[in-house]
């Protein structure tokens, strides 16, 4: 009986070899190096930015957080397409980065005092300027992959990322600017940074390797410091 | 002439270079001016970022100030703790605001606001200071306040640009952020007479891609955001454009623009300053902007210009009397001898080019018109009678001694005879002492002028007089017949044979102002128009002396001499036969002079 029992749950065991998955599931950990002006928690920078000298500055939020990590060219379902509600008050947009999958809608809600002036400017066909009063609500369905900016045209720091992936591998920064994706198949995939709203930078990675990935962004509107990232990953 | 031509040269060399320069000079000097107007905006452009800079820190500095002061800081410690009427909480603020500062507009400040910890304003001095309570933590600017920066920015909103600076508020145990201040400090036109004042440039500032406030004209520079939006590449380089040109009317305007800093630099927000340009590179253009000033002594080199021109002026000058004026002189003087018989001929080798080229012409012709000067000279002078003699028939008068004709007085006369022999005379006739032989008259080969005849009349033969030679009272015989008869023993004289002597030098002067052309030799046209010029000097002599020329006609003069001619040479067997006109007692006579070679 014991016999007969081992038996049937190696044949099962076989089985299940034979027609299971063939690819695992594994986690690409990285560390994303932004260039310093891209540390910062803002987007456009005066003439001066002095500390206080007596309480300690905060150093989180702000622009710092609109960095996401997206591994491109992998399979997997897609995030179902919902609606997405931001809201615009306080000259600030709550959230200002969302992922979502195609087809998602976009809310966009007025609940501030002043008027905003909405557009894709890389998208113009998309959204087109369009002028939002307080207490007006905007909506936008995306349904093409890819990245894509919301601006505002009176308040330029105003500026909402909306991602649109078709695979649910995708993951944001933490404070030190590591990240991890869990449950991604082995492959040959594509690593996308998207910061401050656009695409800083692209890598071809091995998911199988169980090296951590460090990828370097390079400063914005410069080329060469473009080609030195790449050439350093 | 040949330095004259060099310098004549020279000078129209030095002309075309001046004229080069004056056309092509005013264009690298404009590329120049252009370029140190741009490094001049350049450097205006550098100090308006630093003044700008400056400003920025000046006005962290005021609100970092305001942010100390007790009373607000409590106040919004009160407000982010949500203690206290807010209402009491704003009119606090507000109050001390107006307190601390109670000029706005004299310091350049729109706004002041001070904001809870949350982002919400308390209280606002300038503009909108009724409102309240709204949100704003959203600005990055009041963000990073309440994060713990003091900074600045430039905000464009509502059409316009307003430099901003934000500082955070401590509580009063300064151990942590209750809240924060922020000021805005107008950027328009108030700005712009600042620049413009500080920089010595005219400023536009720019928003969106329009003009918002200028020191130029309105519609100067309307251009200008178009041009800016051109060069966006070298902005996001250098942070600032090359210098722009910009047609404004009928000037030029150059303009170098930077961006502004902080979110309004997304907004195309730029401060452009502006220069003059040099509208045109053209020399007139560059002489119009001459003034007054320019053309005195100090500023113009009037001195050296007048030297310049004298020295050039009496160098063609010297020139020309070196070699135009002195040969000519020179010339004139060898004729003179020439004429006077002095001379045999021109020194041709003392000359050059042109004047060397007319001495020889003359020589030439001298030697043309004297062929065998011994043989011609053996027959100069000779009046009819003697050539013909005693049984020659027909002769002239010969002229006085003092006549025009006699030897050596014309211009072009051969060089002395050598001794000359006349044939045997006859006794009765008188001829001319030796002294007295003159050359014929040089041939006109441009004959004169038709004299202007009055209508004419059958020619008479009456108007020849035959004078006997030897001074016999001339018979009525008829000149033709009597050189036709070619035998008669008396001498013709003709009635018209007195000349005054003025006319005679009046035909000289016009032989010898034609002597010196140079035509084609052929003998019988000179033949006629030697006659044609005796029947001119012969009319003219008539009349000064007062004859009739009533029936005289030229074709009948002319066959008359002919025929005379042809008597003679058939006496005296000489190749031909030379006439001249000449006055002998108040009357027009002529002159028969053989020519053997």
């Amino acid at each position: 009986m014991k016999l007969r029992t081992v038996f049937g749950i190696a044949a099962l065991l076989l089985v299940a070899l034979s027609f299971g998955p063939r690819a695992r599931a594994g986690t690409v950990k990285g560390l994303v190096k932004l260039p310093e002006g891209a540390k910062s928690t803002r987007l456009f920078q005066g003439y001066w930015r002095l500390e206080n000298g007596n309480v300690a500055v905060q150093n989180s939020g702000g622009a710092k957080a609109e960095t996401v990590v997206v591994l491109d060219n992998l399979k997997g379902k897609a995030p179902s397409a919902r609606t997405v509600t931001i809201e615009l008050g306080g000259l600030d947009a709550r959230p200002r980065l969302v992922v979502v999958g195609p087809g998602s809608v976009l809310e966009i809600k007025n609940t501030g005092k002043v008027r905003h002036e909405l557009s894709t400017p890389n998208t113009p066909q998309l959204m087109q300027v369009e002028s939002l009063p307080p207490g007006g609500v905007r909506r936008q369905k995306f349904d093409a992959v890819g990245g894509y900016v919301i601006r505002d045209s009176e308040y330029p720091h105003i500026m909402i990322s909306v991602l649109v992936c078709d695979n649910p591998y995708f993951a944001a920064l933490d404070e030190k600017g590591a990240f991890s994706i869990a449950g991604v198949p082995e492959g040959k995939a594509v690593l996308k940074v998207w910061t401050h709203g656009h695409w800083a930078a692209e890598q071809e990675i091995d998911t199988a390797s169980k090296d951590e990935l460090v990828v370097k962004v390079a400063a914005p509107h410069s080329k060469s410091e473009d080609k030195e990232g790449k050439e350093g990953e | 002439m040949f330095l004259t031509k060099i310098w004549f040269f020279l000078i129209a060399l030095a002309l075309a270079v001046a004229v080069t320069f004056a056309v092509i000079a005013p264009r690298p000097i404009v590329q120049k001016l252009s370029v140190l107007e741009g490094q001049r905006l350049d450097r205006a452009q550098y100090a308006a970022e630093q003044m700008f800079k400056v400003d920025a820190h000046k006005w962290i500095d005021r609100v970092g100030k305001l942010g100390r002061d007790a009373i607000i800081a409590e106040s919004l410690d009160a407000a982010s703790r949500g203690s206290g009427e807010s209402t009491v909480i704003h009119r606090t603020i507000q109050d001390r605001f107006r307190t601390l500062i109670p000029d706005l507009a004299s310091g350049g400040i729109d706004v002041i606001a001070a904001v809870d910890n949350k982002g919400r304003v308390i209280a606002r001095v300038g503009e909108n200071d009724k409102e309240y309570g709204d949100f704003i933590g959203g600005a990055e600017l009041i963000a990073d306040a309440l994060r713990g920066y003091l900074s600045d920015d430039v905000w464009g909103i509502g059409g316009k640009l307003q430099r901003v600076a934000a500082a955070p508020v401590l509580s009063k145990g300064r151990d942590r952020i209750v809240g924060a201040i922020y000021v805005g400090a107008e950027t328009g036109s108030a700005l712009v007479e600042r620049l413009k004042k500080n920089l010595d440039v005219d400023v536009a500032l720019l928003l969106k891609g329009k003009v918002i406030a200028s020191s130029r004209a309105p519609g100067e520079v309307d251009a200008l955001p178009e041009l800016i939006a051109q060069h966006t590449n070298e902005i996001e380089t250098v942070k600032r454009t090359p210098p722009l040109s910009l047609t404004v009317g009928q000037g030029k305007l150059l303009a170098v623009a930077a961006p502004f800093p902080g979110q309004a630099g997304e907004q195309q927000a730029y401060y452009a300053l502006i220069g003059a340009q040099p509208a045109s590179t053209s020399f007139v253009s560059l002489i119009g902007g001459t003034t007054s000033e320019d053309l005195k002594p100090k500023n113009f080199p009037w001195v050296e210009l007048g030297a310049g021109v004298f020295l050039m002026i009496a160098i063609g000058l010297a020139l020309q009397r070196l070699e135009v004026e002195a040969p000519i002189r020179r010339l004139r003087r060898e004729l003179q001898k020439l004429a006077s018989g002095d001379a045999q001929k021109i020194h041709d080798s003392k000359y050059r080019a042109h004047f060397g080229g007319l001495a020889r012409d003359v020589n030439a012709a001298l030697e043309r018109f004297t062929h065998a000067p011994a043989a011609r000279s053996e027959m100069a002078g000779k009046d009819l009678g003697a050539i013909l003699g005693p049984s020659g028939g027909s002769t002239f008068d010969l002229p006085s001694s003092d006549s025009a004709f006699a030897a050596g007085t014309p211009a072009f006369a051969p060089p002395p005879a050598p001794a000359f022999a006349p044939p045997p005379a006859s006794p009765g006739l008188s001829g001319p002492p030796p002294g007295a032989l003159a050359p014929p008259p040089l041939p006109s080969f441009s004959p004169a002028p038709a004299p202007s005849f009055p209508p004419p009349t059958p020619f008479s033969a009456s108007a020849f007089s035959a004078t006997p030679l030897g001074g016999s009272s001339s018979s009525n015989g008829d000149a033709k017949e009597s050189a036709a008869a070619g035998g008669g023993a008396a001498a013709v004289r003709m009635p018209w044979s007195s000349l005054p002597a003025a006319a005679l030098d009046d035909a000289e002067r016009q032989t010898d102002q034609e002597a010196t052309r140079v035509v084609p030799y052929d003998p019988e046209e000179e033949e006629e128009a030697h006659y044609r010029n005796i029947f001119d000097d012969f009319m003219d002599k008539k009349r000064e002396c007062g004859e009739s020329t009533a029936g005289l006609t030229r074709d009948k003069f002319m066959q008359k001499l002919r025929d005379n001619k042809a008597a003679l040479i058939e006496k005296h067997n000489c190749r031909t036969v030379r006439f001249s006109v000449y006055v002998k007692d108040g009357k027009a006579a002529l002159k028969a002079t053989p020519i053997r070679e």
